[in-house]
């Protein structure tokens, strides 16, 4: 299952270092000079621009130039055309290539007459015959209106379908991705709804759901023209994206891993993020990453902790944490994030595969167990001690005196008939209990020719207790002690409700036979423990113990 | 005749006192009846039986545990108890019989005059022979033992490996137990049939049983015909 799982993620690691690679870099980029004012002689290749500077400090909306210079070291092959790709550009701008017009992003220098117009990421095809190895010039003309101070600008020059296709090529393959966190989000989410009590689930759904939002809204860019102005609606979106998957990934792990000092760790964890968050707000790139390492600090020791304890997965799980590190250290920031948030759901979405295994081997044994429980009644009046003992008394009962023969035959009659009415239930009143009880010391009274005396205290009959839990009890108490010399032995069961718990104390008074250890513990007091659990989980408690005037069981029940 | 009845159902333990004094009447000498293992240990140490009727299931201890215990002392085990399933296996360990619950006279009587009339058992597929050892009870399986000879009350069992263990029973309780492999060739010796290898007769009518360890064993004069008989 572990190399399974890891497979997968070397394949995602894969996919993401094919897409992100490039092509073999055709120019160098010289740097670039700025100059405000508006003439157009500056795109010309063979201007002087000695007087240039490398800044600028704009107003916002007057018209500007650049000039790049760029050294073509391979020329495009026959057919073949480069093209200058502007990615994550500011303003609108208007481009020449050694003094030719080639493209348009907007209107320069009119922003505020005509309103925003253009896209961060454009690309123009450069004319063949402009690219002969050697020296060109890339210039700009171009206005910032709304961000005076994003003057810098990166290019990439490249073959001209290459820079058309990559980004689509990518998106599809990332929304291919995003399709597949979609679909996981609305199946767990409708799992969650199948069974509220799963919260890990739903914080599984969820951070999936936030991935899936986190990728669209990432290569949205793509297919829908995002202006400058308005580019940081999309970064603050991503960063609280960010901020709230960084939030859910440790939390389903110290849900998982039953981290037990979560509270007060997870309340630092959060002011340190929100520290993070706002302190950082502005630079989004920057504050998605510290808050996608802080996550992964933090879950890497949520993880460390479930591996201590020996939680099922967490190996799998701190494996794939190590390869998001590795992935980190390797990648460019946006295949990281991708590739690591990816990797670790993947990992959220194992454990959730192993408590389901879990889940349903507990709940076939819990199936095998209710049936062996209820065998164990059936058999507890049908095993030859019971029945071959009571028969032989009652032969000889009705040798003797066969009035008292019917009065034990009554009673075996009434015994018989509560268990046919209990054998299928896995909770029943205490009144019916009780009943089982009387009616059995009637039989032993027959049998063992002893006073047995039959005492309640507090009880309220119409509290609920698994079936013969007591009556064991009782048979555990008439095995293992003898009468007392006046050839009696009084049991006495006592209620208390005591707030936050309920208690059933059974105490038998009586001669503590001299027999093993083994035996006084063994008897029965498994199927009380078994009961208890069906009934009641982990919430009970039980203690059996001998005490200077015969035995002493308490069931505590929790609420 | 000494009885003891361990059994902790007071209402049976009555049943079978009774039925038990209805059948050996005059020729009863003492009888007891005890409901607890440990007592019933106590009792078997001080007192001389004949006798033990037992109750597998007391108090829902493990009744085997005092069946090795019963059935290495020299009296007859007699066991009665419900759990019929449980009848190989007493068997096996040399028990005279086994009584299911519910029982009555006849089922009871049935298992007594085995007693009185030395019958053998005929249920029986005795396994193992409880020894009684220092800090202990060893079992001997049966396909170990050669012969038995008899030494006043006790017995001595001679094993294949050379060995000589001391036993409790007489040899006519043995006798009663042991299946019929083994035959009674002398008042003193009781042999199983397989390891004898040759019938030698002697002058002066005395006739010898050659074992195929090289052991000769005699042969008493009343019983040489049909032993020969059987041997051949």
């Amino acid at each position: 299952m572990i190399f399974k799982n890891l497979r997968l993620i070397l394949l995602l690691f894969l996919a993401f270092s094919i897409t992100s690679c490039h092509h073999k870099k055709v120019y160098e980029d010289m740097g670039t000079l700025y100059k405000v004012g508006d003439q157009q002689e500056w795109a010309a290749i063979n201007f002087n621009d000695q007087n240039w500077e490398d800044r600028l400090d704009l107003k916002g909306g007057e018209v500007f130039w650049s000039r790049t210079k760029i050294m073509i070291k391979e020329s495009p092959q026959e057919f073949q055309c480069y093209g200058v790709y502007f990615f994550n550009a500011s303003g609108e701008y208007e481009v020449y290539w050694d003094g030719v017009p080639i493209g348009r992003n907007g209107n320069p220098g009119k922003e505020k007459a005509i309103g925003p117009t253009g896209s961060m990421w454009r690309v123009y095809k450069i004319p063949f015959e402009l690219t002969t190895e050697g020296e060109h010039l890339l210039a700009l003309r171009k206005s910032l209106y709304y961000y005076p101070n994003h003057i810098y600008f990166h290019t990439l020059i490249q073959d001209y379908e290459y820079l058309l296709e990559s980004p689509l090529l990518y998106t599809a393959f990332m929304h291919i991705t995003a399709g597949a966190f979609l679909i996981a989000a609305i199946y767990f989410f409708f799992l969650f709804l199948g069974n509220k009590k799963e919260k890990p689930t739903l914080i599984f759904s969820i951070s999936c759901f936030l991935f899936f939002a986190l990728i669209i809204m990432e290569f949205i860019r793509t297919y829908v023209p995002i202006h400058y102005s308005q580019h940081h609606i999309r970064m603050e979106i991503i960063a609280y994206l960010t901020f709230f998957i960084s939030i859910l990934i440790p939390l389903y792990f110290s849900l998982q891993f039953k981290y037990a000092g979560l509270k007060p760790i997870f309340i630092i964890y959060l002011v340190f993020l929100l520290y993070i968050f706002y302190r950082e707000h502005g630079s989004f790139d920057y504050t998605s990453k510290m808050m996608a390492i802080t996550s992964w600090c933090f879950s890497f020791g949520i993880v460390i902790w479930g591996v201590y304890n020996k939680y099922k997965g967490a190996i799998t799980i701190l494996i794939t944490m190590i390869i998001c590190a590795i992935i980190f250290k390797l990648t460019y920031f946006d295949t990281s994030l991708f590739a690591g948030f990816s990797a670790i759901l993947l990992g959220m979405f194992y454990i959730l595969s192993v408590k389901a295994k879990e889940q349903r081997l507990a709940y076939e044994n819990s199936l095998v167990q209710s049936t062996r429980l209820r065998l164990e009644l059936l058999k507890k009046n049908i095993q030859p001690h019971f029945l071959m003992n009571s028969l032989t008394s009652l032969i000889d009962w009705v040798e003797e005196s066969p009035k008292k023969g019917v009065f034990f035959i009554e009673a075996l009659a009434r015994e018989f008939d509560l268990f046919n009415q209990i054998e299928s239930k896995t909770i029943i009143p205490v009144g019916l209990e009780l009943e089982l009880c009387r009616t059995h010391l009637e039989i032993m009274k027959y049998r063992k020719e002893i006073n047995y005396v039959w005492e309640e205290e507090g009880i309220n009959e119409k509290e609920q207790i698994p079936p013969a839990t007591i009556h064991t009890l009782l048979e555990n108490g008439i095995t293992h002690c003898a009468p007392l010399s006046d050839n009696t032995i009084k049991f006495k069961l006592v209620f208390e409700e005591k707030g936050s718990h309920k208690s059933y104390t059974f105490l038998t008074f009586g001669k503590l036979r001299n027999t093993s250890k083994e035996t006084k513990g063994g008897t029965g007091l498994k199927y009380v423990k078994a009961r208890l659990e069906e009934s009641y989980g982990s919430n009970w408690s039980f203690s059996s113990r001998s005490t200077s005037d015969g035995w002493e069981n308490i069931i505590n029940i929790y609420n | 005749m000494h009885i003891l009845i361990i059994e902790d159902e007071t209402r049976i333990a009555k049943r079978i006192e009774r039925m038990t004094r209805d059948f050996f009447s005059e020729n009863l000498t003492s009888l007891h009846r005890v409901d607890e293992l440990s007592e019933a240990l106590e009792f078997i140490k001080k007192q001389p039986l004949d006798v033990v009727l037992l109750d597998l299931n007391l108090n829902g201890e493990n009744g085997f545990d005092i069946l090795s215990k019963a059935v290495s002392e020299s009296f007859h085990t007699v066991i009665i108890s419900a759990h019929k399933d449980r009848a190989i296996s007493a068997f096996e360990y040399g028990v005279l019989d086994f009584v299911p619950k519910p029982f009555n006279q006849a089922r009871l009587d049935q298992a007594f005059n085995k007693v009185l009339l030395n019958e053998k058992t005929t249920e029986g597929n005795i396994q193992l022979l409880a020894v009684k050892k220092k800090g202990g009870i060893q079992l001997i399986s049966i396909d170990e033992l050669q012969y038995v000879k008899g030494a006043g009350v006790y017995t001595e069992l001679y094993l294949r490996n050379g060995k000589k263990e001391l036993h409790d029973k007489s040899l006519e309780k043995l006798e009663q137990l042991l299946p019929h492999t083994f035959e009674r060739i002398h008042k003193s010796y009781l042999v199983k049939m397989s390891e004898v290898e040759n019938i030698i007769v002697r002058s002066g009518s005395k006739y010898i049983a050659s074992l195929k360890n090289g052991e000769m064993l005699p042969i008493g004069r009343t019983k040489y015909k049909s032993i020969k008989e059987k041997w051949l």
